[in-house]
């Protein structure tokens, strides 16, 4: 909300001047750090850890991945190890996790150890995914809309990905059921909506294939989607810039998320 | 050492009030055109026996009997002069006539409504005169008291075009706004662009960065004490204006002449329908407005006693088509009875209320829902002023506030998926008693000592929290209705003294302590209405201040010229910031758990060089000055720059009386950047590229300049009509001034990143066209 608050200040000042330009920031560069992306889900070859390290500003965005890495997740009783079939991508076809249990992962890259827990929540069904129309800032927005019946009492948490014509969108959509508990929800995506320089042509329209993943999530990777969203994408407006709250121990970036996941694909009317 | 001090007034006292065959002259000051009581008038009965008038117009001077020179004296109006003989006590009130009556020249405009006393241990203090706010030229020609604060050292603006400020390294929280004794919790319309005080219904303006008197507490950094006219008691008047973004009216007239008069000022702003003008449809469907309303009335009842009624109500409104609404709004009431209980003791009663609030809106399909806050205080202030002989001054009292606080409600129909959640409300019954004496040891040495015992007790119904240091509720205690939570008591020593060397120089020392209840949790960047104002808990401490100012004041060249240096030192306490991660709109009871506690300081040195006479008046000010905090949990507990943290800051102001018909001005200004927390590096995930941060607050915005030129035509006076055109250019030189700084993808090639900057005022031109009718 207070993004649309900042968005609307900076669009009607745009009406005296929108000057935006590119300028050179310089940036101290810092120690590199490991970065682990670790994910474990309810489906058979949904295991698979990311090791990547961070790169200076100035630096292209392809990852320096990790290489030779330990990675072992388990439960208490048992865990299995992970091959890294190509370089920095850890995966076990075999890791299929079950709702209600508690994961740990350990990372060891040379000397260094990472651990984290995530315990996979109940599974929520995704009853349906269609298609609202909503005027936003005077456009017309497809906005991709899960209807799902939230369980009444247990705190829930969610997570959506959505991909138009097979590519992924580059936004973060994490929910609680702090409001809506114990509801019939029907989530809309704001896809497009509030983000800088998207093109008319890149947005939803009608003939589509839009394609949304429900993820069930544990409250600390919430908090590390909700953080990573506010204060870690690089935007200026919104809290000030910090690490997402990270459930990983030992120093690495990233997270450990073991979650459902469930997908629906609709083609836009 | 609360009791010692008292004694120690008691004894100071005594010494002095003993004298023999001495009487007291004493009055109020009111302007003959208007009524208008006149604050901080100039009374003199030589140059040993000088004093000024209260904020209700009222002076008492004890004197040995005999003859004296009687000077009345303020500026923009003609001085009165007479013979005293004061052989019994004597009330001499005075009508002081307007200076621009009576001159038949061009008027020299003077800048400031009153000049700095060199003798007065009062430093810290600055005001500004509706001159100066009628001719600085600002953003959209939309006159501005706060926006021209900003202008003077140690003041700051929270950003572009911004009317928020920071006091001598202080948050925007920190300062306590006062309108007619009410506070004003949020100060801003149009998201901070402008602020709620509406110049043509304001008086006087004083802000405090420095040796507060005891009778102000409650914030840590400034006090900006703001009064509204009274109401012309002697003729009718009409005046008015219309702007690019906003048109406003005032009417003030007798009631009963002489005896009471009203005033009503109104303003509203058609911003939206300046954005309906753009062809963007992305623009144009947004709502976006403020108006604000300010009555006032006062009745004389008698020689002694004087009643005031005063109200101010604003609201703004922004919105997205249907789906998204955000109103947000003060509204204060004062009622106040001034008692003169004789020549020597002046009492005020004030009723105070206070409210702010706010209201979301949203409807997003089956999103329904609305969410409401608001603090509401209601107070009760008494206070005496008691001039007890010509050494001292004395004034105390008391003040009690009872504040509730509704933290966020949602509330939601039926068919709507979300629920209603009420969330609790807090209490808290705010207590203060002051005492403050202001003793003239000899010509040359003068101090003020006061004292101010603040008790802040939180009351039920409620829960309450023990939390871990990772922010985890560990137990909850609940409250009864009425039951005390926990009393919090404050001494707070204010200390000032003053030494004049000769008659155009002093220097100035001051300590005071001040302490803060009520906390504003915004989550740094920028601020905006809905951010949180919540009261102490068991667990938030109350914060407190402790600043140590020393100055020096010189006049130069026969007073022409006034020359200001002030030097700060500040420590802070209990300062407050959110976890990382927070969710800052999160339902839940356990604020707490959100939050880091930790300390700050700041410390600059203030040069001020002001004209003030001629047809060529303004300043130069100039602050060097360091804001840092430290709060454990952020930026691994090390000190680190303030937001605010601005290590230069200049402002020149220039006003030039061209002729009768024209006034012409211009201001420039010149900051070091923010301190902002930018990237050292970046990674990927969720196949997004994501920014990796070190420090907090390590980098700077780019620096900022801007130049404004303003114009004021007089046009043609008629005998009860007369009306001017204002013309202003902002950011003169069109200089983009980086409003944010966004890290992202390039959109011309993906695989890199870079830092867009966004400039959003340039070039700004306004005209406005404003009447008087009488």
């Amino acid at each position: 909300m207070r993004n649309i608050i900042l968005y609307i200040i900076i669009l009607t000042a745009g009406v005296l001047c929108s000057c935006e330009k590119e300028i050179d920031v310089k940036l101290q560069g810092a120690a590199k750090k490991y970065v682990i992306e670790a994910v474990v889900t309810d489906k058979a070859g949904g295991c698979r850890v990311l090791i990547s390290q961070t790169k200076d500003f100035n630096e292209d965005n392809t990852p320096i991945t990790v290489s030779g890495a330990r990675v072992q997740i388990g439960t208490g009783d048992s865990s299995v190890m992970l091959v890294e079939n190509t370089p920095g991508v850890y995966e076990s076809s075999a890791l299929k996790g079950i709702p209600g249990t508690t994961y740990n992962l350990q990372v060891n890259i040379e000397s260094e150890t990472f651990t984290a827990r995530s315990t996979m929540p109940s599974l929520v069904k995704m009853d349906s995914l269609y298609i609202t129309e909503e005027m936003f800032f005077g456009d017309k927005y497809k906005l991709p809309t899960i209807s799902y019946m939230d369980p009444v009492g247990a705190l829930n948490f969610y997570r959506f990905m959505v991909y138009v014509n097979g590519t992924k969108k580059k936004q973060i959509f994490a929910f609680n059921d702090e409001l809506t508990d114990g509801n019939r929800n029907a989530t809309r995506l704001f896809v497009d909506v509030d983000q800088d320089d998207v093109e008319d042509e890149e947005k939803i329209k009608t003939g589509d294939l839009v394609k949304v993943e429900m993820l069930t999530i544990d409250a600390p990777i919430y908090k590390y989607f909700f953080s990573l969203e506010n204060s870690a994408t690089g935007d200026s407006n919104s809290a000030t810039p910090a690490n997402p709250v990270s459930n990983i121990q030992g120093g690495a970036l990233g997270y450990f998320s073991v979650h459902t996941l469930q997908s629906m694909e609709v083609r836009v009317p | 050492m609360k009791i010692l001090l008292l004694g120690a007034l008691v004894l100071l006292m005594g010494t002095t009030s003993f004298a023999q065959n001495k009487f007291t002259v004493s009055g109020t000051v009111k302007s003959a055109s208007k009524g208008e009581t006149i604050i901080g008038a100039t009374v003199s009965a030589g140059a040993n026996h000088v004093t000024r008038t209260n904020e209700y117009g009222f002076y008492s001077l004890t004197l040995p009997e005999g003859t004296y020179p009687l000077v009345i004296s303020s500026v923009s109006f003609t001085a009165y002069s007479d013979s005293l003989n004061l052989r019994k006590n004597t009330v001499v009130n005075i009508d002081l006539l307007d200076a621009e009556q009576t001159l038949e020249e061009v008027v020299i405009s003077s800048t400031a409504s009153n000049r700095r006393s060199l003798g007065s241990p009062q430093m810290g203090m600055e005001k500004i005169s509706p001159q100066d706010i009628k001719n600085v030229p600002v953003l959209l020609g939309e006159k501005d008291a706060i926006k021209v604060l900003q202008l003077l050292p140690g003041i700051k603006s929270a950003g572009e075009g911004n009317s928020g400020m920071y006091v001598r390294g202080g948050a925007a929280d920190q300062n306590l706004i006062l309108l007619d004794e009410a506070t004003v919790y949020n100060a801003s319309h149009l998201l901070g662009f402008f602020s709620t005080f509406n110049s043509d219904a304001v008086k006087d303006i004083a802000v405090y960065k420095a040796g507060m008197p005891a009778q102000y507490g409650g914030r840590l950094s400034s006090v900006l004490d703001i009064k509204m006219n009274d109401g012309n008691n002697q003729d009718f008047n009409v005046s008015g204006g219309v702007g690019l973004i906003s048109a406003k009216l005032n009417v003030e007239g007798p009631i009963q002449k002489g005896k009471s008069s009203f005033l009503v000022s109104g303003r509203r702003t058609y911003a939206d329908m300046f954005l309906k003008l753009s062809n963007d449809s992305s623009i144009n469907t947004n709502q976006l407005y403020f108006y604000d309303f300010n009555a006032k009335m006062n009745y004389q009842l008698g020689e002694k006693d004087r009643l005031y009624i005063s109200g101010y109500l604003g609201n703004d409104h922004l919105g997205v088509g249907d789906l998204f609404g955000l109103d947000w709004g003060n509204t204060t009431g004062t009622l106040r009875w001034n008692h003169i209980f004789n020549n020597k003791l002046f009492s005020n009663t004030s009723l105070i209320y206070s409210n702010y609030k706010y209201k979301i809106g949203i409807n997003s399909g089956a999103d329904i829902f609305d969410i409401f806050s608001n603090i509401r205080d209601y107070n009760l202030k008494q206070e005496f002023q008691w001039y007890l002989n010509n050494k001292n001054s004395l004034r105390f009292g008391l003040n009690s506030t009872y504040h509730t606080i509704r933290p966020g409600e949602v509330t939601s129909p039926d068919s709507s998926s979300v629920n209603d959640k009420l969330m609790q409300k807090r209490y808290s019954l705010d207590n203060a008693v002051f005492a403050t004496n202001t003793w003239k040891a000899s010509d040359k040495f003068s101090l003020t000592y006061g004292l101010r015992l603040s008790a802040f007790s939180i009351l039920g119904e409620g829960d309450f929290y023990n939390i871990d240091g990772e922010g985890k509720v560990l137990d909850t205690v609940h409250y009864k209705s009425g039951e005390v939570v926990k009393t919090y008591l404050n001494l707070e020593p204010r200390l000032a003294a003053s030494y004049q060397f000769n008659n155009s120089s002093s220097v100035k020392a001051s300590y005071v302590r001040n302490t803060q209840n009520l906390h504003l949790i915004a989550n740094s960047t920028s601020s905006t209405p809905t951010d949180k104002w919540v009261a102490s808990t068991n667990i938030i401490k109350p914060e407190i201040s402790d600043q140590f100012s020393l100055g020096y004041y010189k006049d130069l060249r026969d007073g022409l010229y006034e020359l200001n240096v002030e030097t700060y030192y500040k420590t802070m306490q209990n300062q407050i910031d959110y976890r990382d991660g927070a969710d800052v709109y999160n339902g839940n009871n356990a604020i707490e758990s959100e939050l880091l506690f930790g300390k700050g300081r700041a410390y600059g040195v203030e040069w001020l060089l002001r004209k003030r006479t001629g047809r060529l008046s303004g300043w130069i000010s100039y602050t060097l000055s360091k804001t840092e905090r430290q709060i454990n949990g952020i930026n691994n507990g090390d000190w680190y720059n303030a937001r605010q943290d601005r290590t230069h800051d200049i402002a020149i102001v220039a006003m030039y009386q061209l002729n009768k018909k024209w006034t012409l001005s211009a201001n420039w200004v010149y900051y070091t950047g923010d301190a902002v927390t930018f990237p050292a590096g970046k990674y990927i995930i969720d196949d997004q590229t994501t920014y990796y941060y070190t420090e907090r607050n390590g980098y700077r915005m780019p620096n900022y300049h801007r130049l404004d030129l303003g114009a004021t035509m007089q046009l043609k006076q008629r005998k009860r009509w007369s009306s001017e055109l204002t013309f202003s250019l902002y950011n003169a030189y069109g200089r983009e001034n980086a409003y944010t700084i966004e890290f992202q993808d390039s959109k011309d090639d993906p695989n890199k990143t870079v830092a867009n900057q966004l400039a959003i005022f340039k070039f700004i031109p306004s005209v406005s066209y404003n009447f008087k009718f009488k």
